[in-house]
């Protein structure tokens, strides 16, 4: 059995009285390629937003590498009008991450909308994610007593930006590229914070059913040359099928199946949630 | 990458040349034509509101956080370099409403005391005194920055401009509190300190030999300026840049958002706080009365001139704006003549018109401001990259 990279168990996400993510539990193995789909509305952004720390779950826990990262119970008003279940499993301790500290504990991710740094190049778009690991202060850096640490940083940079194909764009304006570059920039970016596990939130939307192939063997790759797992959500039944070792699927909130890709395609429930049966 | 470095060069090398010729400029003519020619005083004026302006476009420009309390931080800087520098000897006078000061360490007495109080000796120490009053200035501000953002910053756009002009309001009417009258004279004015014409090189009987006055201000704002820049190429100016630009992806990539921001409001403030104790040296007065939200506005104003995201925008915006309002347009406010007939309009108040409508054309027909959000060497690298292009 391979390593556990991602654990999640019970997370419930209520907003005000809509329960947007309800007991969604998952493991994710290292090395795998895991793939989240569900119907428009599933919640699947809501699970990864609270995976990375953009909202905090209001129940469950959260483990990476087996330690928790978050880790809460139904609290204040949330107590009385709490609709999920499990309300009393995780009393005590609560982990409460900000989405840079997770970040820097190894979980990258892109987003369904692109969001570059739009007025920074591409190759400064990439050379920024290197900053929270840079050995620095405000000091150093504004007098540049961190020329070693600078330099390394721009040689990953050109290195990585090499590898991804993208040196030729480095000093462009990074939402100048096209569509599909400005995907894959998002991709490298998320990669150049050196993470174990990269969420990625629809990463072929918007995209023909060329670019979608080269995506698919472009994710499979970088799974191998980085040596990291993936947990993604997308929409093209081409590409999940093709790429996930595993698939789970949600509606409303509720994990409805899970299993290889083979058995996914057959499920009736998933039948049923896709087609409205 | 060597390739690159030699065109950057290019253009940071003109912007270069120009800036030493302006200073040298300002050497030669301060000691050649008439010393109280209103020149002199725009230079002043405009190189410490340039250093302010600057600050301000680091927070606003830069990372995004749209602060007014630039002139509650300078007021903080004016203040501390004042009761610093004050001579122990007047220190009493001006202090008389309130039976002297509490306070009787004066920086510039200090090192008098360890390097003597004579000739050059006294001239060092005065430079030293000062050069730390300044900083503790900004020290003081930045503090109280820190001590402000803790509960501001957690808000945004708007609500933070008014959080921190509300600041800015409560510091000025703290500073003119009269239960404070011995540390911060009330609401009387502060002066007697060493101000910007006390650098002018003295001969022993007196007369003056070397004019620095309007030098001495350029050089101290140009440094400070110089810093905010390399901050502002450095990876953390880029963490800066990313904040602004889309705050939830920056958060995703490992930037820690709150530090960062403080990180910004904080040195913001400082160089606020350091033009404020500049601001000090050129009026030859503090009080508090003077640091009102109009001053927040007028510096906006030129960050908003200048291109928010342009620092030789703001410099050179802050040029022209203190010009215009203190000298080119100055001829409005006075009656004028023409063949010994009256001109209408032409009275106390009207330059004041003049300068709303020449604000309003820059804000309609550059929408970005001059610069937008380029630098002056930009602009001499663009025809190079069209010449690379063909």
């Amino acid at each position: 059995m391979a390593n556990n990279v991602l654990h999640v168990e019970n997370v419930t996400m209520q907003f005000g009285g809509v329960v947007a993510v309800d007991n969604l539990s998952m493991d994710i193995n290292e090395g795998e390629i895991v793939s989240l789909i569900g119907p428009n509305g599933a919640g699947k952004t809501t699970a990864f937003n609270c995976i990375t720390g953009v909202y905090e779950p209001t129940n469950g826990l959260v483990e990476f590498c087996g330690k928790p990262i978050v880790r809460n119970h139904p609290q204040g008003k949330m107590k009385k009008n709490y609709l999920g279940q499990n309300p009393d499993m995780y009393l005590g301790e609560v982990v409460a991450n900000t989405p840079d500290i997770i970040t820097q504990q190894g979980i990258a991710r892109t987003f369904q909308n692109i969001r570059l740094w739009k007025s920074m190049t591409v190759f400064e778009n990439v050379l920024l994610a290197k900053h929270m690991n840079a050995k620095q202060n405000v000091f150093s850096a504004t007098f540049r007593f961190n020329k070693k640490e600078e330099e390394r940083m721009r040689e990953e940079t050109m290195e990585l930006l090499v590898q991804q194909g993208l040196d030729k764009y480095k000093d462009e304006i990074a939402t100048s590229l096209p569509y599909g570059l400005q995907r894959r920039l998002e991709i490298a970016r998320a990669l150049a914070a050196e993470p174990k596990l990269l969420l990625l939130d629809e990463p072929a939307a918007g995209m023909n059913p060329q670019e979608t192939e080269e995506l698919t063997a472009f994710i499979r790759q970088i799974r191998d040359d980085y040596n990291i797992t993936i947990f993604l959500i997308e929409h093209h039944m081409n590409l999940v099928m093709d790429i996930s070792d595993r698939i789970y699927v949600i509606e409303f909130g509720k994990e409805i199946a899970h299993g290889l890709p083979k058995e996914i395609q057959k499920n009736p429930k998933v039948i049923d949630a896709y087609l409205g049966g | 990458m060597l390739n690159e470095k030699k065109k950057l060069n290019k253009g940071s090398l003109i912007t270069l040349i120009i800036i030493l010729v302006f200073l040298i400029a300002t050497i030669v003519l301060e000691n050649t034509i008439n010393p109280n020619s209103l020149l002199f005083t725009v230079i002043r004026k405009a190189a410490v509101y340039s250093l302010v302006a600057v600050s301000m476009n680091l927070l606003n420009g830069f990372t995004g956080l749209f602060s007014l309390g630039q002139a509650g931080f300078m007021l903080l800087g004016a203040y501390t370099y004042a009761i610093l520098t004050i001579p122990n000897d007047v220190r009493d006078i001006i202090y008389y409403l309130f039976q002297g000061s509490s306070f009787h360490v004066s920086t510039v007495g200090f090192f008098e005391g360890i390097l003597g109080d004579t000739g050059v000796a006294a001239f060092i120490s005065m430079i030293l005194g000062v050069i730390i009053a300044i900083v503790a200035g900004g020290l003081v501000a930045a503090l109280v920055a820190y001590l402000i953002g803790l509960p501001v910053l957690r808000l945004k756009s708007d609500y933070l401009a008014i959080a921190t002009l509300g600041f800015a309001e409560i510091l000025r009417a703290i500073f003119q509190w009269d239960k404070l009258g011995k540390i911060t004279n009330g609401a009387n004015a502060l002066r007697g300190y060493p101000t910007f014409s006390d650098f002018n090189i003295k001969a022993e009987n007196g007369a003056t030999v070397l004019r620095l006055s309007s030098f001495i201000p350029l050089l101290f704002a140009g440094i400070c300026i110089l810093v905010i820049v390399l901050l502002i190429n450095s990876s953390y100016g880029r963490a800066f840049k990313a904040i602004r630009d889309d705050e939830v992806a920056a958060e995703a990539m490992g930037i820690n958002l709150a530090k960062h921001k403080m990180m910004s409001f904080c040195i913001s403030s400082f160089f606020a706080g350091v033009g404020g104790a500049l601001f000090a040296m050129f009026a030859s007065t503090v009080q508090a009365k003077t640091f009102t939200s109009a001053m927040t506005y007028e510096i906006f104003l030129i960050v908003v001139i200048g291109g928010i995201g342009s620092i030789s925008g703001s410099c050179i915006a802050s040029f022209l704006y203190i010009a215009c309002s203190e000298w080119w347009l100055r001829f409005l406010d006075n009656t004028q003549y023409i063949n010994g007939t009256q001109l209408p309009l032409f009275r106390n108040g009207f330059r004041m018109v003049v300068f709303s409508v020449v604000i309003m054309v820059i804000v309609l027909f550059f929408r970005d401001g001059l610069f937008g959000d380029k630098e002056l060497p930009d602009l001499f690298k663009k025809r190079r990259v069209k010449k690379d292009g063909e």
